[in-house]
């Protein structure tokens, strides 16, 4: 068999690779040399991003490449303009964990691990057959079990086992719903003519509306969306923070992107009679549950981080919403939605840490944060504004126009409950955020955190994004343009 | 210099001089020197506009590009025209004059510099309104003039009486310009354009765009807007009030802004006005209700200065119902000059008593008793704007009322509107006015020795003013005695009118006149028309509108807000507080199912997952 090759559209995810390859080369040769391994790191990182940037301004021819000859050929790589959008947003949040982790102290693990994960993550939101889609799926999430248990701490080694177990399970779920959609389609690659045609057949359909279930509750796992989820409040908690905000922004986006993939066959079978049912339940049943229970239990806690974590299952449900109309716009919401949310949850995460330093497990309380606006007004503006844009209230536009965005694939797919859900779920999301938002405008109080020496890296973080946050509150239809 | 151009200067120069006496404000009397200069400079410009006025029949309007915002044009025209010019040429003199007076009236004030300010941005106003082609800059100079009056009113906002005329004269100015806004609104709905002349002819045509019942009903909100700026009852009340202010802005609002704004206004959208009866029904009813009353009022008063604000409604109604009686042949000409002249006298009898209560140190009437015997001019100036106000021949308030009881009079007999009754009541007033002008006259020359006139306050030691003021007070004068002669210049469209009118105003204001000199004995006449304490009381109180107001209007609303307030708080905001303990209710449940966060309740979690996913399957199995 053979396949055309383009090697430019291959590079976002082959780039990373590269760079980990002679990372530990390097390291072999002088491993002393720590700096230049971590200037490696991000130059293969930045090098990567680079190579997206022909998707995002390109015309509209399509980006296909790995395809098989003709008349009935299948292309496993697509790097048209969401996906590109989508590689773009992980490798350069990858980039901020990694500042994150700072200069200094990140290790050849880590670096190997993160880079890993990147690629892996560039390559699943590309892959269009379910080979490459499963393995650079796991290639994606298994480096960043590794990155929380690497930490001689007993709470960490618990996260990290936590995270593995659900990992686990969530792998032998994908690999039985891959094995049931072959089964039901009699085609490796996820396209739409072959699932239309085992739409035809009842049997098939039925397997085929299964295999879709099982995926979706793999994933679930990665997205953590209820019920789903359990793992998230612990492992964000308990592993070190940049690898937390890694958990939030990169593995979501690439999470997000292998189930726009996944989805995207139920193109061509929406509009039919009977149409994809078992499907559209089972995300408004992720989707509603997640809001509900994430919003719920993020409004009891008092615990920044696990307050962060909880505010992020409730944001998987309003990722996955879009989706539940199975259409070209709410792939592209949802992807618009993720892509918001990682950006204001690196810029919280990375808050956070320029706050409580890199010992960061202890007196993350709320009452820290009383009066940060005045103590510290940098870090202090950068975390308001992430938590507006979060809780999508203005000045944070962008937030808003994120959830108007989401919410208008499943109201005209006339999913009205779901859109009631979540309008509930957005009102009570918003005393989540002002809850956090409240303190920060206090009086400074006497006992507040020292503040750490190091944080710089922290703080250009928390900086940039908040600066991409205003540009794209100002100017909405950049982000929105982006991936429609 | 084009009349266009002087129209655009003399909207413009007020503008630049409020802004820059405003920037001047650490030295007042700096800023003040710039104001007067900036007016006299306007004062100039407006003579040399009505000598490049355009000729009758001939306005000159700007053309421009309308601006398109959705279906409607806004072309944002100013125009000038005969009238325009002459009316332009009255407000600037007299802001000279009260600018010139405040330099000497507010001496000592601290916020001198913030008064003249708000003078000039009044004025500005003003000329807006006189000069817009455009209904959207109408609105904007009769809003800035709505704020300005409040601003001027309060001046002395440590006075809590201030105060709350100044918050009243607001109020029940907004409260009758909601049916202007909403006229104008309907207007230019219909016309499709905010032009002036746009306006005019796709309502003045016999094919309206709505039924004539509806032109009738716009012009009429219109009118209520009218009423209320220019204190015509029901909206009265706030101008008498309005006298808690510094006398300099009284004879600003009373003269040539403010409460002239209306007359103004309803003269442009004439052409409409005279095919919509309903409109001036109400306006005829209104206008001689008021003149009637506010001249009994004016009589009653124990205030000299509360008497000049009820002549003032008294004199604007009769403007007013020159509009609502006059025929489509006669025009809104009449009303104006009128305007004009009411505008030259009032102000000079403005600026005469607060000369006079600095001598006095008060402006009641007990107090004034023969203040004017402190300087001759003061005399023949009170004198004067007394005699035009009665409407006495030849001096320039008797010839502009005679054209407006003409114009009452060819209504009545011409057309159905209400002619009939405007004219009565016309009669009625003049025999009123000339009451209580004399009784105003007789108080105030009467031949008292004063014993010292240090009862002065002690800004100004002498009561005497400067030599500006007294020159202004001169001009004005002058002015009063020989206006009439503006109608030579042929500016304002007006016929002859009859002898017979003459000699029948004549006799009118010598009854009104002769009863209060019979009554002079008691030494004010008014004790003679208003026996007991307790109506002197009522008289005073401008018949007890106020607690009318509040009983009828306020108490209502706030009652109202009230109501809404509470359903806020308790039906309303149950939902919230509901919602916020069901969601506490929620999360507490929640979290007892996630006390362990152990990776056995995570692998619990999972197989639920599962057994959902596969039920799900095995459900849809068929």
């Amino acid at each position: 068999m053979t396949l055309t090759m383009d090697w430019g559209l291959l590079l976002p995810a082959l780039l990373p690779v590269a760079a980990l390859a002679l990372i530990l080369v390097v390291e072999a040769i002088a491993p002393t040399a720590r700096p230049v391994l971590v200037v490696l790191a991000g130059f293969g990182l930045v090098a990567a991003a680079a190579e997206t940037i022909p998707g995002l301004v390109g015309d509209d021819d399509p980006r296909l490449t790995l395809c098989t000859p003709a008349p009935d050929g299948r292309c496993m790589w697509d790097g048209g303009a969401l996906t590109s959008t989508l590689q773009l947003a992980i490798l350069l949040s990858t980039l901020a964990v990694l500042a994150l982790i700072s200069v200094r102290r990140a290790g050849v693990i880590e670096l190997v691990m993160l880079l890993a994960s990147a690629s892996g993550g560039v390559a699943v939101v590309a892959a269009r057959d379910l080979g490459t889609w499963l393995i650079t799926l796991e290639l994606a999430t298994l480096p960043v079990i590794a990155l929380v248990a690497w930490r001689d701490r007993r709470a960490a080694a618990h996260g990290a086992l936590t995270l593995l177990t659900t990992s686990l399970v969530s792998f032998g779920l994908l690999v039985l719903g891959t094995a049931l959609w072959v089964t039901a389609t009699g085609d490796p690659t996820l396209t739409g003519e072959s699932l239309a045609t085992a739409w035809a057949v009842p049997e098939q359909r039925t397997l085929a509306g299964l295999a879709t279930v099982v995926l979706l509750a793999g994933l679930a796992f990665k997205l953590s969306a209820v019920p789903f989820h359990a793992w998230t409040p612990t492992t964000l908690t308990s592993g070190p923070l940049p690898i937390s905000a890694l958990l939030a922004s990169s593995s979501k986006l690439a999470a997000i992107g292998a189930l726009i993939v996944v989805l995207a066959p139920y193109d061509a079978v929406v509009d039919l009679s009977p149409g994809p049912h078992v499907v559209v339940a089972a995300l408004v049943i992720l989707t509603v549950a997640s809001m509900l229970t994430g919003t719920v239990m993020a409004l009891r806690q008092t615990e920044v981080v696990r307050l962060l974590a909880w505010s992020t299952v409730a944001q998987a449900g309003w990722i996955l919403l879009p989706l539940t109309a199975l259409t070209v716009a709410g792939r592209q919401a949802a992807a618009v939605y993720t892509l918001v949310y990682a950006v204001a949850g690196l810029v919280a995460f990375a808050a956070v840490r320029a706050i409580h330093g890199r010992r960061v497990e202890d007196g993350r309380e709320l009452t820290a944060y009383t009066g940060l606006f005045r103590r510290d007004p940098l870090t202090g503006g950068a975390l308001a504004l992430a938590l507006l844009v979060l809780a999508g209230l203005p000045p944070g536009v962008i937030g808003l126009v994120a959830k108007i965005v989401a919410l208008r694939p499943a109201v005209s797919a006339g999913l009205w409950p779901v859109a009631v859900v979540a309008v509930v779920a957005a009102v009570l999301g918003i005393a989540v955020y002002v809850r956090w938002f409240a303190v920060l405008f206090g009086e400074p109080t006497i006992d507040a955190p020292a503040r750490p020496a190091q944080r710089r890296a922290s703080l250009g973080v928390a900086l940039i994004g908040s600066a991409v946050l205003v540009v794209a509150s100002a100017l909405p239809q950049l982000l929105v343009g982006l991936v429609s | 210099m084009s009349a266009l151009t002087v129209s655009h200067w003399l909207v413009g120069l007020p503008v630049l001089a409020a802004l820059a006496t405003l920037a001047l404000r650490r030295t007042p009397h700096l800023a003040a020197l710039v104001a007067v200069l900036a007016s006299l400079a306007s004062v100039v410009l407006a003579t040399i506009g009505l000598f490049v006025a355009p000729t009758r029949f001939q306005g000159i309007i700007q053309v421009r590009e309308p601006v398109q915002v959705g279906g409607i044009e806004m072309p944002f025209e100013l125009g000038a025209g005969p009238a325009t010019a002459a009316v332009a040429a009255v407000v600037a003199l007299v802001a000279a004059a009260v600018l010139v007076f405040t330099r000497w009236y507010l001496e000592d004030d601290d916020r001198l510099a913030q008064f003249a300010a708000t003078v000039s941005l009044f004025t500005a106003a003003m000329m807006l309104v006189v000069h817009a082609r455009d209904l959207v800059l109408t609105l904007i100079g009769w809003e800035v003039m709505g704020w300005c009056s409040y601003l001027l009113i309060g001046h002395w906002s440590r006075k809590e009486s201030a105060r709350r005329a100044a918050y009243k004269a607001f109020i029940v100015t907004r409260v009758a310009d909601i049916g202007f806004v909403l006229g104008i609104v309907g207007l230019v709905a219909g016309a499709g354009s905010t032009g002036l002349d746009a306006v005019i002819d796709a309502w003045s045509g016999p094919d309206t765009p709505a039924t004539p019942a509806v032109r009738s009903a716009l012009l009429a909100l219109v009118v209520i807007g009218v009423l209320g700026k220019s204190a015509q009852f029901p909206f009265q009340d706030w101008l008498p009030d309005a006298m808690e202010g510094p006398t300099p802005a009284s004879a600003l609002i009373h003269a040539a802004t403010m409460v002239a704004a209306g007359t103004v206004v309803l003269a442009q959208l004439f052409p409409v006005l005279v095919h919509a009866d309903g409109a001036r029904w109400l306006l005829g009813i209104a206008t001689a209700v008021t003149m009637v009353g506010a001249a009994a009022l004016a009589l009653g008063q124990s205030d000299l200065k509360r008497l000049l604000a009820w002549s003032t409604v008294s004199q604007v109604a009769i403007m007013l119902s020159a509009l609502a009686t006059a025929t489509e042949e006669i025009g809104p000409d009449p009303a104006l000059f009128h305007m004009w002249s009411h505008a030259v006298f009032k102000s000079l009898l403005f600026l005469t008593i607060g000369w006079l209560s600095v001598v006095a140190g008060s402006t009641l009437a007990v107090a004034l008793r023969g203040a004017g015997n402190v300087h001759q001019l003061a005399r023949v100036a009170w004198l004067f704007g007394l005699l035009a106000l009665a409407g006495a021949p030849f001096v320039v308030g008797g010839l502009s009322k005679e054209h407006v009881l003409v114009t009452a009079y060819e209504g009545a007999i011409g057309s159905g509107g209400p002619g009939v009754i405007v004219l009565a009541a016309l009669l009625v007033t003049v025999v009123l006015t000339a009451a209580y002008a004399m009784r105003a006259h007789l108080v105030v020359t009467a031949p008292l020795e004063r014993a010292e006139p240090s009862a002065a306050g002690d800004d100004h030691p002498s009561g005497m003013p400067s030599d500006a003021v007294l020159a202004a007070l001169a001009v004005l004068t002058v002015l009063t005695v020989v206006g009439g002669l503006i109608l030579i210049t042929g500016l304002f469209d007006i016929h002859r009118a009859s002898q017979w009118w003459m000699l029948l105003t004549l006799l009118l204001i010598s009854i009104g006149a002769g009863v209060s000199w019979l009554a002079r004995s008691s030494g004010d006449p008014r004790d003679a028309f208003v026996r007991t304490r307790r109506h002197r009381a009522l008289a005073d109180r401008g018949l007890g509108f106020d607690t009318a107001y509040r009983r009828l209007i306020a108490d209502p609303v706030l009652g109202l807000a009230r109501v809404v307030a509470f359903l806020d708080r308790e039906v309303v905001d149950g939902y919230v507080r509901g919602a916020a303990a069901s969601a506490g209710i929620a999360g507490w449940f929640a979290e007892r199912g996630h006390r362990r966060e152990a990776p056995s309740a995570g692998v619990g979690l999972v197989a639920l997952g599962l057994i959902v996913a596969a039920g799900t399957a095995v459900l849809t199995w068929r």
